[in-house]
């Protein structure tokens, strides 16, 4: 079993559901609170990841970071060498891929916000920092833990994306998922079933460990 | 003092489009802003705290301008220095309630701030809930801790959009007591919104009254509340009986008319209008105004005394709810002494006895 | 969360990194078990660490012209490596056939299709319900498939009965775990464990284009001491004698099956 493999991977989850954090926040709270018109289209273009087949997102992930591509050469202009069959392409491609699973979970948590305990944040004089902080995110934790989570295991378990841009280059874009391809294609079962069986126990211990570390915060809200 | 005009198009659930229209100023001190369900009230004070935009108008108070269409400002409710409690109180439900309290103050020094949040805890009486947190709180522990989080930040202004519903009479009264205590050293513009009549007496100032979208009237509660002119005001007011009725005739020198109510055979001799015989006026008569009578009464000033029988009888709390049909359906209140004393059932023959000016003339509109 | 990736995140990336120089290649998936030996035997003499990946070559024609990092292109045939030192990604100088590579037809033991006997017409059988093939598209073992197939008269009437492996070793696998009774691939993989004792039929030369498998030294390639040092390896005696284990003969024999 490849423990390289292994937390090549985690290291590519944790990674991307962090970054995906910080991105979807801002564009969460625009989703959830803004009146433009337009708004449906906006919201189109954010679950398109989830209806494109993975090998479509990869292909146009591989164009656009390999060395003909707008953002490649971009890259490899500013640091030397290509992005695609990089752990940061891999990074990159994987964000786009599990864009919606971070956006979707925190819009429609800030949606079912209470609209008046946020005007009654503003009443008393706080910033829209400072509502947001201090009381949208805490009233919206189910959302923000559930788009974490559901980035974290998404990306995980992602192969086609990965295999296009990542090259399948050992110990930079071998991720677990595609490790156990190429054991099987080696005609050896046993180590693909080790390691697949290993991938099963680590994600189910890790949503254990983040639904379990959550009960305390959801269960009032149960009643609302 | 805060000058308000406004103008906006808004929607009620269910209902059509309405425009609100207002021009007032409200002075310091407590305004009650009086109307039935669907009238603008919330939205309203949504202008006047800057969570929503008029579509045009002025919001002034005293020498600021909080909002002008045609000069292009609009002051974010953060810099408004209002304080609002919501209908639905919007605690928030992760802080305790000295974290409630307390966010208001954020600009200020932690020293300062514990000496403010102290002090507000006494004058609501609730320091021992200074570490719960909302969905541990009664009914009207919330709305001690909604209005001190509000007043704390010594507004300039104070919205209060039914802050008292669901509360019994007793806690309504003490918590009213604390506002007003509050409110006595600090002459602001307090504007409270509210569909009860019980709590309109109990503040007794200014009364708004507003009836889709538009200030109908205004003036002391008595004036406004218990001779209603216009019929919505009627039925704002908590007149349960409402007719139309046809004026047959006049009579000066007994100083009434005689009227048949909505077209019925009963008649009611009510006070003298100028309206004249053939054309129907609008008769609205408070439940709690007729007397109900198991013998045919003698000797009585009432003008007005019409045998019936007693189709429902539904006790609620300390009245009763009579429906009593004498030619068209009347709703009696009684007290349920009376109820026992009298001995009514469904089915109960009685006399209803109405004074003429029980039944106020109001204009139809 | 965030906590908490960002710990793991710190720790992982604390990884101690290779010191060795890593020679990375791209090798056909028919030397799935032929490169292994390779690889093994090449790192005991030397200090360079090898790491290979599979696929098909098409595959990798693909992605080393878009920068793929490999060091070496070993393809399963002579047209990608040729394409590749056209488009000016790979050093002609260094293209060399390294082995010839041989169709057969593979069924797994106790599938009683007497494959040694019936040869080809063992395909018109009813028991060969799904026969595997390696996508022709992308995989040079796939395109010998198609033309012998074509060269028997047999294409037409079994193509409807034809499944794709994404490679060759895609393929075997395919037959090897019974999800195709029958299939064509490369002699090579014959030779792994879990595929002794199965049935096999070479087939004869003429029926397709020998398989000519070049191999070829990447430009963008920063080891390209070692990559050519490797090569050598392979295409020398120590190399080529443990090719012809696999049944990967050397080129001088082609002609010759």
């Amino acid at each position: 079993m490849s423990v390289e493999a292994l937390l090549l991977s985690l290291r590519l989850a944790c990674t991307v559901a962090a970054l995906l954090l910080l991105l979807a926040l801002p564009l969460a709270y625009w989703l959830a609170f803004t009146a433009w018109r337009g708004k449906f289209l906006a919201e189109a273009l954010v679950a398109l990841p989830l209806v494109l087949p993975p090998t479509v997102l990869g292909f146009y992930a591989l164009v656009a970071l390999g060395p003909r591509g707008v953002l490649g050469k971009l890259w490899e202009g500013l640091f030397g060498h290509p992005l695609a069959f990089t752990f940061t392409g891999l990074v990159l491609a994987s964000m786009l891929y599990s864009f919606p699973f971070a956006v979707q979970p925190l819009v429609n948590s800030f949606e079912s916000l209470d609209r008046r305990v946020l005007d009654a944040s503003s009443m008393l004089g706080a910033s829209r920092m400072r509502s947001f902080f201090r009381i949208i995110v805490p009233l919206a934790w189910p959302g923000v833990v559930t788009g974490v989570v559901l980035s974290f295991a998404h990306t995980l378990g992602e192969f086609g994306v990965v295999l296009m841009v990542g090259g399948n280059l050992e110990g930079i874009t071998r991720t677990v998922s595609i490790d156990i391809y190429d054991r099987v294609q080696a005609l050896d079962y046993v180590g693909a079933n080790q390691t697949a069986l290993f991938l099963l126990v680590v994600s189910f211990a890790v949503l254990s460990v983040v639904y379990g570390v959550n009960r305390r915060v959801w269960s009032p809200w149960s009643g609302r | 003092m805060l000058f308000v005009e406004i103008e906006k198009q808004f929607r009620t659930a269910g209902a059509a489009a309405f425009q609100l229209h207002i021009q007032e100023e409200f002075p310091p001190g407590f305004t009650v802003i009086f109307g039935p369900s669907g009238a603008g009230k919330s939205t309203l004070l949504d202008c006047i705290a800057g969570l929503i935009s008029p579509d045009k108008g002025k919001v002034r108070l005293r020498e600021k301008v909080l909002y002008d269409r045609d000069q292009n400002i609009c002051v974010a409710p953060q810099h408004r220095g209002i304080g609002y409690v919501f209908q639905s109180l919007a605690l928030f439900p992760h802080l305790s309630v000295e974290g409630n309290i307390a966010f208001g103050l954020a600009k200020f020094q932690p020293a300062e701030r514990s000496e403010r949040v102290q002090r507000i805890l006494e004058t609501f009486h609730i320091e021992r809930l200074r570490q719960r947190k909302p969905p541990d709180l009664s009914g009207g522990e919330k709305q001690r801790v909604a209005l001190a989080r509000s007043v704390i930040t010594e507004p300039a202004v104070l919205l209060l959009d039914e802050p008292l519903t669901g509360l019994d009479q007793g806690l309504r009264r003490a918590i009213l007591e604390d506002l007003r205590n509050w409110s006595a050293e600090r002459p602001i513009p307090i504007l409270y919104v509210t569909h009860n009549r019980e709590e309109v007496d109990a503040i007794g100032h200014r009364v708004v009254v507003l009836v889709d979208g538009r200030i109908r009237e205004k003036g002391l509660p008595r004036q406004v509340l218990d001779a209603p002119r216009a019929l919505a005001l009627a039925q704002a007011a908590g007149f349960e009986n409402l007719f139309a009725a046809r004026v047959i005739e006049h009579r000066p020198a007994d100083g009434v008319m005689r009227v048949s109510v909505d077209g019925s055979h009963c008649e009611l001799e009510v006070p003298l209008g100028t309206v004249h015989p053939g054309e129907t006026i609008q008769l609205a008569i408070r439940a709690g105004d007729i007397l109900i009578a198991t013998q045919l009464p003698y000797g009585l000033s009432a003008r007005n005394v019409l045998p019936g029988t007693v189709q429902t009888i539904e006790t609620r709390g300390t009245m009763v709810h009579l429906e009593v049909h004498a030619g068209v359906r009347f709703i009696v209140h009684v007290t349920p002494g009376a109820l026992r004393s009298l001995d009514l059932v469904a089915g109960s023959v009685v006399w209803l006895v109405l004074k003429t000016h029980s039944c106020h003339v109001v204009a139809a509109d | 969360m965030k906590r908490i990736a960002q710990l793991l995140l710190v720790s992982l990336l604390a990884l101690p990194c290779a010191h060795a120089q890593t020679l990375r290649i791209a090798a056909a998936s028919d030397l799935q078990f032929a490169m292994q030996d390779l690889a093994s035997q090449y790192e005991k003499q030397s200090s360079t660490k090898i790491a290979v990946t599979y696929g098909s070559s098409g595959n990798f024609r693909a992605q080393i012209e878009n920068g793929a990092p490999f060091d070496l292109f070993f393809s399963a045939d002579s047209l990608y490596p040729q394409q590749l030192v056209t488009a000016g990604v790979a050093d002609g100088q260094s293209l060399v056939i390294y082995a010839q590579g041989h169709l057969v037809l593979w069924a797994p033991p106790a599938s009683n299709l007497h494959l040694a006997q019936r040869g080809f017409e063992v395909l018109k059988d009813p028991g060969a319900i799904k026969i595997a093939i390696a996508n022709p598209e992308h995989a040079p073992y796939g395109r010998a498939a198609v033309a012998a197939l074509q060269k028997a008269a047999l294409y037409d009437a079994v193509k409807s009965k034809l499944v794709l492996g994404e490679n060759i070793s895609q393929t075997a696998q395919f037959v090897q775990s019974g999800s195709a009774q029958i299939g064509l691939i490369a002699l090579s993989l014959t030779f792994a464990e879990s595929m002794k004792g199965g049935e096999l039929w070479e087939i004869p030369a003429g029926y397709y284009p020998p398989i000519l498998q070049q191999a070829v030294v990447i430009k963008a390639s920063a080891n390209k001491t070692a990559a050519k040092d490797f090569l050598e390896f392979v295409t020398g005696p120590t190399g080529r004698n443990i090719l012809s284990r696999y049944g990967l003969t050397p080129p001088e024999s082609a002609g010759k099956s």
